[in-house]
């Protein structure tokens, strides 16, 4: 009891800050509308949102703002791509993905308003779910993080990165794990975290600090979206938009188990390592159709559908952040280039991670929930507007925002090369359909890894049952080793045999 | 949905990234060699032991990365990936695409490396924003590869005349970029009478620079590129001598 009356009394605190600033209002308001556009820009996503305005307010305003800034963009974005799901077929960002397979077929039907007004506040009501699992999670983890150590912390890192490459994998798993090892090996280049070792510098001394977040972040997630989108695109028929926006309370009642379901599983899903939005949304989906006693509808037009996948990717933020904060492992993309944001701040995600910081994101997203709500149901027709401005005007501004964000961060021409060099590499990955988040977790995740599995050997004298000596460790190497004999086929097959005998 | 084909073009880039991923991991491999792993001494100084050694992580992941490879490259031949690895059709060429990717390419390059560096950012990116607008918004070729050039050249140019740092200040490259630059945006106004969006392009490509370049520099107080740019430097000279003194009293 004493216990929560702590987290509230610290949430009330940091919560009365923000809203006795205006200054909070002016990084809000900005960022959820910028966040909401670029999800409801059909080519812009997210994580891009979020990488660009890594780039711009990262390191150049205080910490404080810089996360509502990009907390609200957070926001904003995940909520924004419904507006496409709904009235173009066209999902925004791929967390919406599930959403256009009701959402466009209840907007044909003449019933756009209330789909968007519903989505609406399911979007918010997931934010807050997700919020509220953050704030009692984040407390109870972080007091267990307490223990973890060095063998722990190489494995959780490594068990993030394949994870996000399973389930980030469009195609063959391996290629998931691929571009996760290929993460990891950018994050060796330059001097080793022990003994200083140079690695892979070629002489050029920009690499000895290794390669930088943000340029990395910006060239994986920016520069593929631009080459890619940069093509011409006849903009689909904007369905009008029938009937009122503002949902009634009656329907917010009777979808509220959908709606509490659907924030539950968001949470669940978007506090795995690396996993993002889009996999929450398809994962809620698919709940919804087993259990809905309209699961037949779905797909046909059903506002369980709809909200299923809508709550679920915004639950996710707060699900997403739970690992970050706790741990220093982005849950989802966004939530990497968040991890951007905190390192160029010299914030270090964790276990030691000041409990203030933990409020302050909470009251955030808090306020970034309560100020999508309201765009959301009184400025819709703006964003609707903004669905029929063609890519081809909008990206190459992406573009310079993009160069101008990586320059300023690290103020050198040599983080430019960077970017365009990551994204030549992550235009072929995505064109081979290699997933590009386990890429950008394994840079980001590399040098803990490198750090503390050596450290581990160390201590140990170079003996690897050091990994099997705690009970956290065992745990965690069971799980890893599980994950990979998951995905070998001889596995499979037996695993299908047994089942078969038991059946 | 991915029909046939389309996995049958899948399994044959398998097949070629699978064998670049391979040569990749072998040279790292090669490289990794290098750095001390079994206690090697440096500087008279005795090295640490292999477990410590920086080379220990990297060898596993390039190892892990020849092993990854090698298991999708057989995946990719047991898929058919190999039987067409060297036919066009097989490897999915699409000539318009290509044209497409290589053009879109060589813009980004040469803005990133031959004129944000050199060449005054607001002329730099008001050119790009008008070359990509104007040359990928219809989908003709021909415009494309227009519109590549006219980035490509003084890209081009300044690279090769103002190459080495020393010389970044140098305003030549300044004014053939903006040359081009002008006779874009004049060819852009006189080919799409018609069409609404792109007679915007100017208004965009001048005043979006201009706006993210004053608010960093001036609003966030950032470094930015090409800081002493030919329009620049007149903003900033005008910035703090005639308007910051009105309201700095």
């Amino acid at each position: 009891m004493d216990f929560i009356l702590i987290q509230l009394t610290g949430f009330g605190g940091e919560f009365m800050d923000l809203v006795t600033d205006p200054l909070t209002y002016f990084y809000l308001i900005l960022s959820v509308f910028l966040g909401i556009t670029f999800g409801a820009l059909p080519g812009l996503t997210a994580t891009l949102a979020v990488t660009i305005l890594t780039g711009f307010f990262g390191n150049k305003i205080p910490l404080d703002y810089s996360m509502i800034a990009l907390l609200g963009a957070y926001v904003g974005a995940i909520y924004g791509g419904s507006y496409p799901s709904i009235l173009l077929n066209i999902p925004g960002t791929a967390a919406s993905a599930a959403s256009a397979m009701d959402g466009y077929p209840l907007a044909k039907a003449g019933r756009g308003g209330e789909a968007l007004g519903l989505t609406t506040t399911a979007s918010f009501i997931g934010t807050l779910i997700g919020t509220i699992a953050l704030l009692i999670f984040v407390w109870v983890l972080l007091l267990m993080s307490k223990n973890i150590a060095s063998p722990e912390k190489a494995l959780l890192a490594l068990f993030g990165i394949l994870l996000s490459g399973t389930l980030m994998s469009e195609d063959l798993v391996i290629k998931g794990w691929i571009a996760g090892l290929i993460g990891l090996a950018m994050a060796m280049v330059g001097l080793d975290p022990i003994l200083s070792e140079q690695r892979y510098t070629f002489g050029w001394s920009y690499l000895l600090s290794g390669f930088q977040v943000v340029p990395v972040l910006m060239g994986a997630f920016a520069i593929p979206q631009i080459i890619d989108g940069m093509r011409y695109a006849k903009i689909g028929q904007v369905i009008e938009l029938q009937g009122r926006i503002m949902p009634n309370l009656a329907a917010i009642k009777r979808y509220m188990p959908t709606i509490g379901r659907s924030g539950v599983i968001g949470t669940g899903v978007g506090a795995l390592p690396g996993v993002g939005e889009d996999v929450a949304g398809w994962v809620s989906y698919g709940v919804g159709k087993t259990v809905s006693a309209e699961g037949d509808q779905f797909g046909k037009g059903s506002l369980e559908g709809l909200l299923s996948s809508e709550t679920a990717n915004n639950a996710c933020i707060g699900g997403a952040l739970i690992p970050l904060l706790v741990l220093g492992i982005p849950g989802s993309p966004p939530a990497a280039a968040l991890m951007g944001a905190f390192k160029i701040n010299n914030v270090i995600p964790g276990p030691t991670i000041d409990p203030q910081i933990i409020l302050r994101v909470v009251a955030i997203m808090v306020l970034a929930s309560f100020t999508m709500f309201l765009m959301g149901l009184f400025t819709a027709r703006i964003f609707i507007k903004i669905l029929r401005i063609p890519k081809t005007i909008f990206l190459p501004i992406v573009m310079v925002l993009t160069t101008i964000g990586s320059f300023s961060v690290g103020g050198g021409i040599n983080d430019l090369y960077l970017m365009l060099g990551v994204g030549f590499v992550a235009y072929f990955m995505n064109m081979l359909k290699y997933p590009i988040a386990p890429l950008v977790i394994g840079v980001i995740l590399g040098g803990m890894f490198d750090e503390t599995f050596r450290r581990t050997l160390l201590i140990s004298d170079g003996d690897f049952m050091a990994f099997a000596s705690r009970p956290g460790a065992l745990i965690l190497l069971v799980l890893n080793i599980a994950l990979i004999l998951s995905q070998i086929p001889i596995t499979k097959r037996l695993f299908a045999h047994l089942k078969r005998k038991v059946a | 949905m991915e029909t046939n084909d389309d996995i049958a073009t899948l399994r044959t880039r398998d097949f070629w990234s699978a064998l670049i991923i391979m040569a990749l991991s072998v040279f790292f491999l090669w490289k990794t060699f290098a750095i001390p792993l079994f206690g090697g001494d440096r500087a008279g100084v005795s090295g640490a032991e292999w477990y410590n050694s920086a080379a220990i992580v990297p060898l596993g992941i390039f190892g892990g990365l020849l092993i990854l490879s090698v298991i999708l490259l057989i995946t990719a031949i047991r898929q058919g990936g190999a039987t067409a690895a060297l036919t066009a059709t097989g490897i999915g060429w699409n000539r318009a695409e290509a044209i497409r990717f290589t053009t879109i390419g060589l813009i980004l390059f040469f803005y990133l490396t031959g004129l944000v560096p050199r060449v005054d950012f607001i002329i730099a990116s008001g050119l790009l924003i008008t070359a990509l607008t104007y040359g990928y918004h219809s989908g003709q070729q021909k415009r494309m590869i227009i519109t590549a050039a006219a980035v490509v050249v003084p890209g081009a140019f300044s690279l090769v005349f103002y190459l080495p740092q020393a010389k970044w200040n140098g305003h030549v490259d300044d004014y053939v970029t903006l040359v081009f630059w002008i006779t874009l945006m004049l060819w852009v106004l006189w080919h799409s009478r018609t069409d609404k969006i792109l007679r915007l392009v100017p208004i965009i490509a001048i005043t979006a620079p201009i706006l993210l370049i004053c608010v960093m520099a001036f609003g966030f107080r950032q470094n930015i590129p090409a800081r002493g740019g030919l329009i620049f430097k007149q903003i900033e000279y005008h910035y703090y001598v005639t308007l910051r003194p009105i309201w700095r009293g």
